[in-house]
C-alpha cells in the first residue's frame, strides 16, 4: 500500500525554502555574484582602485595577439595533456595493487594516501626545489648509478617534469576512487573468467578496465579541471621559467590581477579559462560517447 | 520567467559596477581626538626590520594602551599582491609601508590613500625637507611620508675577497677583471637577483647613465633611453656573465630554485662574494653573514673617474588609509615611527637613514648612525646621483626587464632583438599608462 506523506500541522509550502536558504544564500553571494561579477568586470578596464569604464570585448580582442596569453594557454594544455595521463595510469595500478589480499593493507593504504593530505603546502615545494637543485638529492641519485646530472630548473622539460612529478606524487585522492570502485567488483566475475581459461591481464582489459569506465571518467574530468586550473606548484617551484616554460593559464591570471593591476583584463582571462575548461570536457564526453548513456 | 532571469542579470551588473570602490564618499575627516580603538600596520622586510619594528610597537603599546597596533608584516615577494588584494577589496591596513611606484599603481588622482595634509596636527612634517616631503604627492595630494633616501650599492663579502685575494673593484673594468680569479676558485665577484626587484637590469642602467648622461625613465614617465641604450646595457648585463662576474640565470635557478639571494646558501657559504641592495635594505644579507664580514664598497665609475648615473630614491613611504575610520590615531602613530627619538633608537637603520631630522639626531646622539645603510649614504652623497623615478619600479616594467634578461642569458635571442622588442613594449606600455 502506497504510504501517504502528510504536511505536518503549521508547516506551510515556504518552509522547505525557508530550510534551504542557508545555501541558497551562500550560493548567491558566493558563487553567482562572483560568477556574474567576473563577466562584468572583464568587459571593463578596471584596475582594482578607481572605477571601472566598459571597453566592451577589448580585453577579449587584445587576448588573441597577446603572446603572453597564447604562450600560457598552450603551456597548460600541454601540461594537462601529459600529467592526466600519466597520474591516471599510475592511480589505477597503485590501486590495482593495494586491492590485493595481503595482511597488513590498510597501513599501506595510509601511507600511499599521506602526499595526498600533504598537498601542495609551502614546506613540500621548499622540500621539492631543494631535491632538484643543481647538487640535490635528485642529481646526486643520477650521479650515483652514474648518469649526468640534470639541470632540472634550466631545462623547459626538466622543469615541467619537476612539477608534473609533484602533482603525481599526490596520487592519493585518485587512486581512493579507483580503490572504492575496484572493491566492488564482484570477485565471481574473475573466478568465472578463470575456469574459461583467462588470465590476468586479460581479466584487466576484458574485465576490470570495461567495469571501470564510468570511475576512469570521473577521474578524468575531476584531474583534466585541476590541471588546467593549476597555479601554485609552478608558482612556488619554478615561478614559471624557464623562458615561460611552466608558465600557466593561472600564473597569467593571477600576474595580471594582483601585479599589473589589470583586473579587467584578469576577470575576462578566468573567461576564458572557465570556457576552455568546458570545452575540453565536452570533447572528452562527446569522444567517449557519455552523453549518450546514463552514468 | 526569462525577464526575472534578465532583470537578475542586469542588476548583478550594475550591483558588480557600483561595488567597484570609490574613494571619495568613504573618507572620515579627523575630529581632534585620540578615541579608544584598535589600527592595523604593516611593512615588508627581512627579519632585522620585523624585529626591530615589533620592539617599536611594543613601546608604542606601553605608552598608549588605548591605542593597540596589531602588525602585518612579511618579505618582500608576494607582498605587493597581498597588498592589492587588500586595497582592491577595502582591507587594507590602516597604516601602510608602501613602496614608491605604488603611488602611481594605487593613487593616480591622489585619492587612493588619505589625504596626509589634513593631519599636520599629528603628523609634525617640519621634521621633513620640502623636496622629500614631495616625494609623497601626487596630484598635489601628499599621500605618502617618506621613511628614508637611499641607494642601491654594492657590498662585498669580505671574507671572500680576502680568501681569494681581490681588492673590491672601483671601476667598471676592474670589475670585469674580477672573473678570471674568482673562477678559478670556483666563486663569484657578485651576484644579481633577476626575478626580487629587477637589479640586474639595474647596475646595466647605472651602466649606461654614466656613459650617456641620459636617465632610463624621466621623473614624469617618460622613456628616456634610445633603443641602442638599451642594447648597450643588455650587451653589458651578458658581459657580466660571460666574464665570470655574476651567475648566469641558468646556473642561479639550478642552485637556488626560486630562493631570494639572501637566502641563498651560495650566498650565505660565501661563494658569492657581492650584492647590489638598496642600503636601506641591505641588513636581510648582514644578518645571513658573520659580524661584520659584509662591507660597503666603493660605487663603480669609469676609468676616467666619472662616477655618476647611481641612483637614488625613496626608499619607503608610510601613508593612511583612506579608508580608516581613525586618522588621527593613525596619524599619531605615523609621527611616532616617524619621528620619535625612542622609537628611531629601537629602529635604527632597518628602513636606510631616516629621513625625519628627529629621527636621525636622535640616532646621531645615541651613536646609532653607524653601519653599512649610514657607509653607503655617506658614499651616495659624494655622488652625482639621478632621481630614479616611480615608473621605473612597476610590476609590468620589471617583468619587461627580466623577461629580456632571462632570455639572453639563456641565448633564446641576440641583444639586439631583445633591446627591439624592450624598447617598444616600454615605450607602448608608459604611453598607455600616462593616459
Amino acid at each position: 500500500m502506497k504510504k501517504i506523506y502528510r504536511n505536518p500541522i503549521g508547516v506551510k509550502s515556504y518552509t522547505g525554502l525557508l530550510l534551504i536558504m542557508p545555501f541558497i544564500a551562500g550560493f548567491l553571494l558566493f558563487t553567482a555574484y562572483p560568477f556574474v561579477s567576473s563577466f562584468v568586470l572583464g568587459m571593463t578596464d578596471y584596475n582594482g582602485i578607481g572605477s571601472p569604464r566598459i571597453t566592451g570585448a577589448d580585453n577579449y580582442i587584445r587576448m588573441l595577439t597577446d603572446s603572453g596569453f597564447l604562450n600560457a594557454a598552450g603551456v597548460t594544455l600541454k601540461y594537462t595533456a601529459v600529467l592526466v595521463p600519466l597520474k591516471l595510469i599510475f592511480s589505477l595500478m597503485a590501486a590495482l595493487v593495494l586491492n590485493m589480499q595481503i595482511r597488513g593493507m590498510g597501513v599501506y593504504r595510509t601511507i600511499f594516501y599521506i602526499p595526498s593530505i600533504l598537498g601542495s603546502n609551502l614546506a613540500v615545494v621548499i622540500m621539492w626545489q631543494f631535491l632538484f637543485t643543481s647538487d640535490g638529492l635528485a642529481n646526486q641519485l643520477l650521479e650515483a648509478i652514474g648518469l649526468s646530472p640534470v639541470s632540472w630548473y634550466g631545462n623547459s622539460a626538466a622543469a615541467m617534469g619537476i612539477i608534473i612529478l609533484l602533482r603525481l606524487w599526490e596520487f592519493g585522492s585518485t587512486m581512493i576512487i579507483f580503490l572504492n570502485a575496484l572493491r566492488d567488483i564482484p570477485r565471481e566475475y574473475y573466478e568465472a573468467a578463470k575456469v574459461d581459461g583467462c588470465g590476468r591481464i586479460r581479466g584487466f582489459f576484458s574485465i576490470t578496465l570495461p567495469l571501470l569506465k564510468n570511475v576512469i571518467f570521473l577521474n578524468l574530468v575531476l584531474q583534466v579541471i585541476a590541471a588546467m586550473q593549476e597555479f601554485s606548484a609552478p608558482y612556488m617551484i619554478t615561478d614559471g621559467g624557464p623562458l615561460k616554460s611552466t608558465y600557466t593559464l593561472g600564473m597569467l591570471i593571477y600576474d595580471e590581477m594582483f601585479s599589473y593591476h589589470n583586473m579587467g583584463y584578469a576577470n575576462a582571462l578566468s573567461w576564458v579559462m572557465f570556457v576552455l575548461i568546458a570545452l575540453v570536457v565536452g570533447l572528452m564526453t562527446k569522444l567517449t560517447g557519455r552523453g549518450r548513456e546514463e552514468v | 520567467m526569462k525577464k526575472y532571469i534578465l532583470l537578475t542579470a542586469a542588476a548583478g551588473c550594475l550591483i558588480s559596477l557600483s561595488a567597484c570602490r570609490g574613494k571619495a564618499s568613504q573618507v572620515t575627516a579627523p575630529d581632534g581626538t585620540l578615541d579608544k580603538c584598535t589600527l592595523r600596520f604593516s611593512w615588508w622586510g627581512g627579519d632585522d626590520r620585523h624585529q626591530a619594528t615589533l620592539d617599536a610597537i611594543e613601546l608604542w603599546n606601553a605608552q598608549h594602551p588605548d591605542i593597540t597596533i596589531v602588525p602585518e608584516y612579511g618579505g618582500w615577494d608576494g607582498w605587493t599582491e597581498k597588498v592589492t588584494a587588500q586595497l582592491s577589496g577595502g582591507t587594507e591596513p590602516d597604516i601602510m609601508q608602501i613602496n614608491y611606484d605604488w603611488l602611481i599603481s594605487f593613487s593616480q588622482d591622489g585619492r587612493g590613500f588619505y589625504d596626509l595634509s589634513l593631519l599636520e596636527e599629528r603628523l609634525d612634517l617640519t621634521q621633513f625637507d620640502s623636496e622629500i616631503l614631495q616625494f609623497g604627492e601626487v596630484n598635489g595630494i601628499l599621500n605618502g611620508i617618506t621613511v628614508s633616501v637611499s641607494g642601491r650599492g654594492l657590498f662585498y663579502n669580505a671574507d671572500t675577497y680576502r680568501e681569494i685575494g681581490a681588492e673590491y673593484p672601483e671601476t667598471w673594468r676592474e670589475l670585469l677583471e674580477l672573473g678570471e680569479k674568482f673562477s678559478k676558485e670556483g666563486k663569484y665577484p657578485l651576484d644579481l637577483d633577476v626575478q626580487s626587484g629587477g637589479t640586474a637590469w639595474y647596475l646595466a642602467v647605472v651602466y649606461v647613465q654614466q656613459q650617456t648622461g641620459r636617465q632610463f625613465i624621466t621623473l614624469d614617465g617618460e622613456l628616456g633611453f634610445t633603443e641602442a641604450d638599451i642594447k648597450t646595457a643588455l650587451d653589458f648585463y651578458k658581459s657580466l656573465e660571460d666574464n665570470h662576474i655574476i651567475r648566469t640565470v641558468n646556473t642561479r635557478t639550478d642552485e637556488d630554485g626560486t630562493a631570494a639571494l639572501y637566502q641563498s646558501p651560495e650566498f650565505i657559504s660565501g661563494r658569492i662574494g657581492g650584492v647590489l641592495e638598496w642600503g636601506s635594505s641591505v641588513g636581510k644579507y648582514e644578518i645571513s653573514l658573520a659580524d661584520g664580514v659584509l662591507e660597503s664598497g666603493p660605487m663603480l665609475s669609469d676609468d676616467s673617474g666619472n662616477n655618476s648615473g647611481w641612483m637614488i630614491k625613496p626608499s619607503l613611504l608610510y601613508t593612511i588609509s583612506a579608508n580608516t575610520e581613525y586618522p588621527d590615531e593613525a596619524a599619531e602613530f605615523m609621527n611616532f615611527m616617524l619621528n620619535d627619538g625612542e622609537a628611531a633608537k629601537l629602529l635604527g637603520t632597518t628602513r636606510g637613514i631616516p629621513a625625519s631630522s628627529a629621527a636621525e639626531k636622535s640616532l646621531e646622539e645615541n651613536g646609532l648612525l653607524t653601519g653599512l645603510a649610514q657607509e653607503n649614504d655617506t658614499l651616495l652623497e659624494t655622488l652625482d646621483t639621478v632621481t630614479i623615478s616611480p615608473y621605473m619600479e612597476l610590476a609590468q616594467m620589471k617583468e619587461f626587464y627580466n623577461s629580456a634578461i632571462e632570455r639572453i642569458s639563456y641565448n633564446a635571442v641576440t641583444t639586439e632583438s631583445a633591446a627591439r622588442e624592450m624598447y617598444g613594449s616600454i615605450k607602448d606600455y608608459l604611453e598607455r599608462i600616462r593616459k
